[in-house]
């Protein structure tokens, strides 16, 4: 505890503690080392499949608009409410597009994760765009940079007095989409991998048919899913601390600090999904 | 703990809700066992007092942790508390009679990686932050697990995961109608974070007072257990599910009547109030 209490250091991006990567570190290798014990080379694997997916979903949060409290009074440009909201939002959403399409193998399904968390955040971006234009008659312009990078779009003169920008630019809808995309993507992952792993324990243990066991091992793999991807998009909120304009605005060069946090949370976490069914009955 | 920032001041010392919670919450768990005994699910409703006293305890966490400005919403804390909690839940469960202490044991460390992660690498610097990421783990576990036992009987995974069903008279074991095979633990998931993140995000701001947000939590951890005893009809035997509708109902009364009452306590005017009196000798 004694380092975690340490004075802050003044502006910049502070690095995190030797203490917590080191800390972190030696818990991934424990994960991958039980996560092997356990069910050996197919757990070893899937351990790898959530970790990367979990960090696909800490680096895509850091894409999407998050504008909060001060975007619904169109002070601040992004989307109106919290980045826990809009992660759990776009990637239910690619979750639900990537176990529709599970069935149909591992690419096309990853593919369909990404693709359904990607539309969800284009659709709720668009929409919230006519909102402001149409609604609340504001035009887009963003506080952090002067011209838009893609389309070279100029916001001061279109910026408002005293606020931070408002409306929702054009490279925060991209980085929405891109957001969406890698959100839905980390999940439908995360699904697989567990998927995977329960539907080959479950016929054993319970003495059943895939077909049988398939409403619990799509459940569990599931709600699982889900837990985890609200572990990491929480983490990245915290890093993120509050509103975030998309991929320009200077806060986006803290994901590496998110990204060292949810690979160690998913496998932490992760080991205990793959773990589950291993004391079914031991007791 | 050194540094110290109430948002309302005075109430019950935190540490004091903590002890209480926890014991309470496992107690009334194995109350739940007695259904085993018994063999007759008449005493399911304790999980949901098990969740009910779980979330009071949860909100003053919130309520602490959140005193020292997140940056980003009060949901978040409630998302990543039932994030950590469900896995923790469910991989307690597989552990039999021992499951509501395993599953609080799984909740701390699931709990402390990531309040480490969010102090030493995302750098919060939250003195509290471990020790309420730790509490939030274990609270939305016990929330999770005392729903689930209340809506299938049993907090054992082997009765989650089987259901009865009867064709033409016959009884045959079913894993589709089953809690989690029917994905009821995804809405257990969502009732349990919405009681947890609503309370203290509604109450929060100048006048805030343990008491009244405390019965907010525990109104809504009862509306949560009104839900989860109609579903727990498919499940249990339909008069155990009417003593826990009806139990759930007058909780969820009895709170929610004392929270009105609390609220006008501290409003400065009500509707039906006396009309506020002017100051002599005009404004």
């Amino acid at each position: 505890m004694s380092a975690l209490g340490g004075p802050k250091q003044a502006g910049g991006i502070q690095p995190p503690t030797t203490m917590g990567l080191v800390l972190g570190i030696v818990l991934i290798i424990i994960a991958l080392i039980l996560a092997f014990f356990l069910v050996q080379m197919a757990g070893l694997i899937a351990l790898i499949g959530i970790i990367i997916g979990g960090v696909l979903i800490g680096f895509g949060v850091h894409f999407v608009p998050v504008g909060g409290a001060p975007a619904a009074m169109g002070q601040a440009p992004g989307i109106a409410t919290g980045v826990a909201m809009l992660a759990a939002g776009a990637g239910l959403a690619g979750l639900f597009g990537g176990a529709w399409a599970a069935p149909l193998g591992f690419a096309v399904a990853l593919a369909g994760g990404a693709i359904g968390g990607g539309l969800l955040m284009a659709i709720t971006c668009t929409m919230v765009n006519v909102i402001y234009v149409f609604g609340m008659g504001i035009p887009a312009a963003s506080g952090k940079v002067d011209k838009d990078p893609i389309t070279g779009d100029s916001f001061p003169e279109y910026k408002s007095q005293g606020t931070e920008g408002h409306g929702l630019p054009f490279i925060s809808w991209v980085g929405g989409v891109i957001g969406g995309a890698l959100g839905g993507l980390g999940g439908t992952l995360i699904y697989l991998e567990l998927l995977d792993v329960y539907q080959a324990q479950l016929p054993v243990i319970l003495n059943a048919t895939v077909e049988q066991i398939a409403p619990i091992a799509i459940s569990l793999a599931g709600i699982f899913a889900v837990a985890m991807f609200l572990i990491n998009a929480v983490l990245a909120a915290y890093n993120i601390t509050g509103t975030i304009e998309g991929p320009h605005d200077p806060k986006f060069k803290r994901f590496p600090r998110a990204i060292i946090a949810a690979a160690v949370a998913s496998a932490v976490a992760g080991i205990f999904a793959i773990g589950l069914l291993e004391l079914v009955g031991v007791f | 703990m050194s540094v110290k920032i109430e948002v309302g001041a005075g109430g019950i010392p935190h540490n004091q809700i903590l002890i209480y919670g926890l014991v309470g919450s496992v107690i009334l768990i194995y109350l739940t066992y007695l259904n085993t005994y018994m063999q007759a699910p008449y005493f399911a409703f304790f999980g949901g007092l098990a969740a009910v006293v779980a979330l009071i305890w949860g909100t003053d966490t919130i309520k602490h942790l959140c005193s020292y400005g997140l940056g980003t919403g009060v949901p978040s804390a409630g998302m990543i508390a039932l994030g950590s909690g469900v896995i923790a839940a469910l991989f307690g469960a597989t552990t039999g009679i021992f499951a509501p202490i395993v599953t609080v044991i799984i909740a701390a460390i699931i709990g402390a990686v990531a309040g480490l992660m969010a102090n030493a690498v995302v750098r919060m610097d939250i003195p509290v932050m471990v020790v309420s990421l730790i509490e939030l783990a274990i609270v939305g576990a016990i929330t999770v697990l005392g729903l689930a036992a209340m809506a299938c009987g049993t907090f054992e995974f082997l009765g989650m995961i089987t259901g009865q069903i009867s064709i033409l008279g016959f009884t045959i074991t079913s894993y589709e109608t089953s809690l989690i095979g029917g994905s009821i633990i995804a809405v257990i998931f969502m009732l349990g974070a919405i009681a947890i993140q609503h309370s203290f995000n509604a109450c929060l701001g100048p006048g805030e007072q343990q008491d009244r947000t405390l019965m907010l939590a525990a109104e809504c951890g009862f509306l949560s257990m009104i839900v989860v005893a109609i579903m727990s009809f498919a499940f249990i035997d339909r008069y155990a599910a009417i003593i826990t509708l009806v139990i759930s109902i007058i909780g969820w009364l009895y709170t929610y009547a004392k929270y009105i009452e609390l609220s006008k306590r501290d409003a400065y005017a009500w509707l039906d109030a006396q009309p506020i009196l002017e100051p002599k000798g005009g404004a």
